[in-house]
C-alpha cells in the first residue's frame, strides 16, 4: 500500500509529455507568426495609404475635376464617374442575380440539368480574370459602336457582380427551412407568392449582404474599365461617352512623372479603400441586425 | 332523414401512397366524421403524417410521390389531377409540428392567408384578425403588439398563432401534425382545450405520439402500423377494449 502513496513514477514528467508540450508551443508560435505577418502587411498597406493619401485629400481634390499637371486639378469627375458606373452596374446585376439565385434555389434541384449548368457557369464566372470580362465587353459593346462608353463599363462591372449575387442569394434562400415553404403552400399560396413574400423575406438580410459584397468587389475594379469606359479628363454625364473612374485614374496617375498627379493617385486610392471599408462595415452591421 | 350537413367530412377509400418505389400506405379506408376529432396514433414512420399530407395534397410539392385510390371531400375525389390545389388548401388547413411564423408582423401573419382568398376592407380584416386570435386565446396577449414581428412570440404563442392563421381562411377541415410535440405541458394543455372548442366548427384530424392527448381530445382514434390501418374506433373503445392485439400492445407500451 505504501507503494501507492509514495509512488513517484505516476506523476513524474516523462519524455513523451515534454515533447508534446514543446510541439504545442511550437504550433502556437507558428500560428501567431503567420497571423502577425498578415496583420503587418495589411497595416503597412493601410499606413502607407493613409500617410501618403491624407495630405492629398483636400477639398480641392474632391471638389475639382481632373486637369493638366500643375493646374491644381482634383478627382471630382472620377469620383462621380465611379459612383455612376457602379450604381448602374448594381442596377443591372441585382435583378439578374436575384432572379438567377431564386431560380437555382427554388426550381433548380439536383436533378435539373439546366440548373446545374447555370450554377457551374456562374461559379466559373466568379473566378474569371476581370481583364477578360473587360475584353469581352469591348468586343460586344465598344468595337461594334466604334467608341468607348460608360455604359460598357457598367456592363463589365455588372458581369463581375452577378455571380456573387447569384451565389449568396441561392445560399441564403436554401437556409430558409422547408417548413416555411410548406406552411405557405398549406394556406393555399401559389409558389411565386411563397418564394417572394415568405422565402425572400426571410432571407432578406443575407441577400442584401450579398449585394453589398458585390458592390464592394466591383467598386475597386480597374481592368474591366480600361477597355470599356476608358477614362475621361473632363466632366462627363453621358453614358454613351467615355467616363472617368477612380480606379482607372489611380492607374493613370500613379505611373505619371508629375508630382501632383502621383499625389492625387494616393488620395484616390485612399478614397476607394475607405469606400470599400465603409461597405464592409455596413455589411457587418446589417448581418448582425438580421 | 335529410341531412343538411354531411356526417362524413373526408372519406378515404382504398388509398395507397408511394414515395418513389417505397409503398408507404397500404389500402387505407377510413371515414373522418364531420366536426369530430380523429386522432391518428402509431409508432414513427407508420404513415400517419403521410396520410395527413395527402388530404391537402402537400405531397404535390415533391416529385416522385404519388397516391392512388380515393379521398372524397365535398363530393369530389381530391386526388384528381386538375383539382385547384389553392382552393383545396383554403378549405383544408394544416398546422405543422414546428411553429412556423412568417417573417412579418403578428397581424400580417394572419392577413397573409386571408388575402390569398378574399378581399376584405381594413375594418373587416381587423375584425377577422381579432376574431381568430380571440378563438386561439391569444388576443389578450398580443393585442398591444399586433405590428410586432411574430418571431418574438414564445413557442406556444407561435403555435397558437399558426392555428389562428389556419382557421382565418375559414377551412372546413383542420389537419394537425403533432402540433404540441415541440411545446411545454402548459402550452400543450391550452392547445388541447382549444381543439375542444374548434371541433364545434371544424373537422379535425390530428397526428400525435402522445397517447394521453389522443385519449383526452379525440372522439375517434385510428391506429396505424407499418403503413396499414390496424384499427379505427371510438377513443373509449380503443383505449379500453381494442379488438386487435397489436393495438392493445401499442397503447399499453409493449412496443412502439
Amino acid at each position: 500500500m505504501s507503494d501507492m502513496t509514495t509512488s513517484s513514477s505516476g506523476w513524474a514528467p516523462n519524455a513523451n509529455g515534454a515533447r508534446r508540450r514543446r510541439m504545442d508551443k511550437l504550433a502556437t508560435l507558428l500560428g501567431m507568426v503567420a497571423a502577425g505577418i498578415l496583420v503587418l502587411v495589411l497595416t503597412s498597406i493601410l499606413w502607407t495609404l493613409l500617410s501618403r493619401g491624407i495630405s492629398g485629400l483636400s477639398a480641392a481634390a474632391i471638389m475639382k475635376p481632373m486637369g493638366p499637371p500643375g493646374s491644381g486639378g482634383g478627382l471630382a469627375n472620377a469620383i462621380l464617374g465611379s459612383l455612376i458606373q457602379t450604381f448602374l452596374a448594381l442596377l443591372i446585376a441585382t435583378p439578374l442575380g436575384l432572379g438567377c439565385g431564386i431560380y437555382l434555389s427554388e426550381y433548380g434541384n439536383r436533378q435539373n440539368r439546366f440548373a446545374s449548368c447555370v450554377r457551374f457557369v456562374s461559379d466559373v464566372l466568379m473566378s474569371v480574370p476581370s481583364i477578360l470580362v473587360g475584353l469581352f465587353v469591348y468586343q460586344i459593346l465598344v468595337a461594334p459602336f466604334g467608341h468607348f462608353s460608360a455604359f460598357a463599363g457598367s456592363v463589365a462591372l455588372a458581369i463581375l457582380a452577378v455571380p456573387i449575387i447569384v451565389r449568396t442569394t441561392e445560399d441564403m434562400l436554401r437556409l430558409v427551412p422547408i417548413a416555411m415553404r410548406e406552411a405557405g403552400a398549406a394556406l393555399g399560396a401559389t409558389r411565386w407568392r411563397v418564394t417572394l413574400f415568405l422565402c425572400l423575406r426571410s432571407a432578406k438580410t443575407g441577400v442584401l449582404t450579398g449585394i453589398l459584397l458585390a458592390l464592394a468587389r466591383v467598386s475597386g475594379e480597374t481592368a474591366p474599365l480600361l477597355f470599356t469606359s476608358l477614362g475621361n479628363q473632363n466632366w462627363s454625364f453621358s453614358l454613351n461617352r467615355p467616363m472617368a473612374s477612380l480606379p482607372v485614374t489611380i492607374y493613370q496617375y500613379a505611373g505619371a512623372s508629375y508630382e501632383d498627379w502621383v499625389q492625387l493617385a494616393w488620395a484616390g486610392a485612399l478614397l476607394v479603400t475607405m469606400g470599400v471599408l465603409a461597405i464592409n462595415i455596413a455589411v457587418r452591421l446589417s448581418a448582425r441586425r438580421g | 332523414m335529410t341531412e343538411t350537413r354531411p356526417q362524413v367530412a373526408l372519406a378515404v377509400r382504398n388509398l395507397n401512397f408511394y414515395y418513389g418505389q417505397n409503398h408507404a400506405l397500404h389500402d387505407i379506408s377510413i371515414d373522418f366524421p364531420a366536426r369530430k376529432v380523429t386522432a391518428m396514433i402509431g409508432p414513427s414512420g407508420c404513415g400517419k403524417s403521410t396520410l395527413l399530407r395527402i388530404f391537402n395534397r402537400m405531397y404535390d410539392l415533391y416529385p416522385g410521390q404519388r397516391a392512388t385510390g380515393e379521398v372524397l371531400f365535398d363530393g369530389r375525389n381530391i386526388l384528381e389531377t386538375g383539382l385547384d390545389l389553392n382552393i383545396l388548401r383554403a378549405r383544408i388547413g394544416m398546422v405543422f409540428q414546428k411553429p412556423t411564423p412568417f417573417p412579418m408582423s403578428i397581424y400580417d401573419n394572419i392577413a397573409f392567408g386571408v388575402r390569398l382568398h378574399e378581399r376584405l376592407n381594413k375594418a373587416d380584416m381587423d375584425a377577422r384578425v381579432q376574431d381568430v386570435l380571440t378563438r386561439v386565446a391569444l388576443w389578450n396577449e398580443v393585442r398591444d403588439r399586433l405590428n410586432a414581428p411574430a418571431a418574438g412570440l414564445s413557442g406556444g404563442q407561435q403555435q397558437r398563432l399558426c392555428i389562428a392563421r389556419s382557421i382565418a381562411t375559414r377551412p372546413e377541415v383542420l389537419l394537425l401534425d403533432e402540433p404540441t410535440s415541440a411545446l411545454d405541458p402548459i402550452s400543450t394543455a391550452r392547445i388541447e382545450e382549444l381543439l375542444d372548442e374548434l371541433k364545434e366548427e371544424f373537422t379535425i384530424a390530428i397526428v400525435t405520439h402522445n397517447m394521453q392527448q389522443a385519449a383526452r381530445c379525440a372522439d375517434q382514434v385510428a391506429f396505424f402500423y407499418m403503413g396499414r390501418l390496424i384499427e379505427v374506433d371510438t377513443a373509449d373503445r380503443i383505449f379500453t377494449n381494442p379488438r386487435q392485439q397489436q393495438t392493445q400492445d401499442y397503447i399499453t407500451g409493449r412496443f412502439g
